[in-house]
């Protein structure tokens, strides 16, 4: 699966994540390069991934944490927070992943 | 650009990761004659590079004297900015600088630049190769591992970055912690260059640095930053990991961390800057608080140098943060003491160690300890929280009565009041401030 957005929108009332992220651009990978452990979530208390991931890949739903890897721009904080030590965090593959531009 | 079954199977020095670091070492090794093999996971065109914005030439241009003339700089830092902000309220210095010393680039293509010196100066450079494992063999890195290929090497060069798993992998560091940890989330907006320069009132090569401390972190420590590029701005937030997730924990950080970013983008002080651009790119990056505690042990071991981020080598201040030069920096000096081993019989740890000498020798180190102070003052949540409103409550009052006004011995002194701090705390306290910074 391969996606290119570079949506690029104007900057004039509140966003969501989701609009603002349409201004990056990834080649994404068939396999996850992050591996969540949802059994040690259920323990979690604080899940600071939802608030942190700066992509939005974690999202606190009614079973509690559900996460996608297509919108991860690689930053590795997840892995770092992760008070459960639930993430196994990878290099996405070969040239696969974001593709930054302008920073 | 290759693919990595295609290859030779033995260079003298592979180096992982080609950015600002892993491009200098592999450039100048490369010019003295060395088999280099420079391997990047990205597509080469610095696209997992990301940062706040500066860079500060003069260890640069140790390595690339052209620097100046051929590098994609965007524009030169003359002004200095540090704001504090408190709701609305704002205080802003601004420094005129003289001298052109650090410039405002986009990393993607600063270090895409200096990968391609590399290539041209004859290491062989591979992109979208992820490498796997450093291989060992008898406690010595002998070459490194991609999927089921093996490619061996006398010397290792890790400049891997801040989140180094393969130094991770082979247990020399351990799990990165949010301890020394801050993340940085980022913005480009494109305003257009004749905006940018009548608004920042510079010059058509010339632009801003401006560090925001305050309310835009709502007080977790970071703080904000914003850097002129050509035609567009970079802004956004750094927040500590540590210090978030506590603040996570007690409830005062309860929205998603790009919703800070935007409230800051709207503040109604910096929104002009940049009011109705396009937004050109989200980003987000990890960053080293606290390098002293980041380091490893030694930047040397037997086959392995490590360098850049992955060192630990990047010095945050809170009003200055410098990187890509450290990490150009490193990577020369690593490309140095190659030199020296096989020039003094080869690459024995003995040799190579002269890398782990020259870093704790240089600049970058000393620097690093000097100002180690300053993270444990920067990310002191009531320290960051109290001065800033010292200095606003003075402000106010000096300047919005609306009758009467306070001297500024009376403003001061019932600001400290009103913030419970007594006049000698606030005198030995400010003297260990500056003393750090």
């Amino acid at each position: 699966m391969s996606s290119a957005q570079n949506v690029e929108k104007k900057e004039e009332k509140p966003m969501k994540l989701e609009d603002i992220l349409q201004s990056d651009i990834w080649n994404v990978d068939e396999d996850p390069h992050i591996i969540v452990d949802y059994n040690k979530c259920k323990n979690c208390p604080n899940k600071p991934c939802v608030y942190l991931c700066p992509a939005g890949c974690y999202v606190l739903s009614d079973n509690g944490i559900v996460f996608s890897y297509e919108g991860c721009v690689e930053c590795g904080t997840c892995r770092v927070i992760c008070p459960m030590e639930a993430i196994t965090w990878n290099y996405p593959k070969s040239g696969k992943g974001i593709f930054y531009r302008f920073t | 650009m290759n693919n990595l079954p295609d290859l030779p199977t033995k260079f003298d020095v592979i180096v992982i990761g080609a950015g600002p670091s892993g491009s200098a070492a592999a450039y100048l090794l490369a010019k003295k004659g060395f088999k280099v093999l420079l391997i990047e996971r990205g597509r080469g065109l610095g696209d997992k590079n990301l940062y706040g914005g500066r860079v500060y030439a003069p260890p640069i241009r140790e390595v690339w004297p052209e620097l100046d003339k051929e590098a994609p700089i965007q524009r030169w830092v003359t002004k200095e900015r540090i704001s504090m902000v408190q709701g609305e309220k704002v205080i802003t210095f601004e420094y005129k600088a003289e001298k052109k010393i650090s410039f405002v680039s986009y990393l993607t293509q600063l270090s895409q630049w200096m990968s391609k010196k590399a290539e041209d100066a004859g290491a062989l450079f591979v992109t979208e190769v992820t490498i796997d494992e450093i291989v060992m063999k008898d406690g010595k890195a002998v070459g490194v591992r991609s999927g089921p290929d093996f490619i061996e090497a006398d010397v290792v060069i890790d400049a891997e970055g801040v989140n180094r798993l393969l130094l991770e992998r082979l247990g020399i560091v351990e799990r990165l912690k949010p301890d020394n940890i801050a993340l940085g989330v980022k913005e480009v907006l494109k305003t257009g260059a004749s905006n940018i320069e009548s608004s920042f009132n510079v010059g058509p090569n010339e632009g801003v640095a401006w560090v925001i401390m305050g309310d835009v972190t709502k007080g977790i420590p970071g703080g904000g930053f914003i850097y002129t590029n050509k035609d567009s701005i970079s802004m956004g937030l750094v927040l500590h990991l540590k210090h978030s997730m506590n603040f996570i924990e007690n409830g005062k950080f309860d929205e998603h961390v790009s919703k800070l970013v935007e409230e800051f983008r709207f503040h109604p002080y910096f929104r002009p800057y940049w009011k109705d651009a396009i937004i050109s790119e989200y980003g987000a990056h990890l960053t080293i608080e606290g390098a002293t505690h980041f380091m490893p042990s030694k930047f040397a071991y037997p086959g392995l140098l490590i360098v850049g981020d992955a060192a630990g080598l990047l010095l945050s201040t809170g009003y200055t943060f410098r990187g890509v030069d450290y990490a150009v920096y490193s990577g020369k000096l690593a490309a140095e003491a190659v030199e020296y081993a096989r020039n003094n019989g080869g690459f024995t740890y003995e040799n190579l160690e002269t890398y782990d000498k020259n870093i704790r020798r240089s600049f970058m180190y000393n620097e690093l300890f000097k100002h180690r102070g300053a993270e444990l003052l920067m990310n002191n949540p009531v320290m960051m929280a109290k001065y800033p409103s010292i200095l606003m409550r003075v402000m106010e009052k000096m300047f919005e009565g609306e009758y009467t006004q306070e001297t500024i011995y009376n403003a001061l002194m019932q600001a400290l009041k009103e913030e419970k701090v007594g006049p000698f705390d606030l005198i030995s306290q400010a003297f260990g401030m500056v003393k750090s910074l």
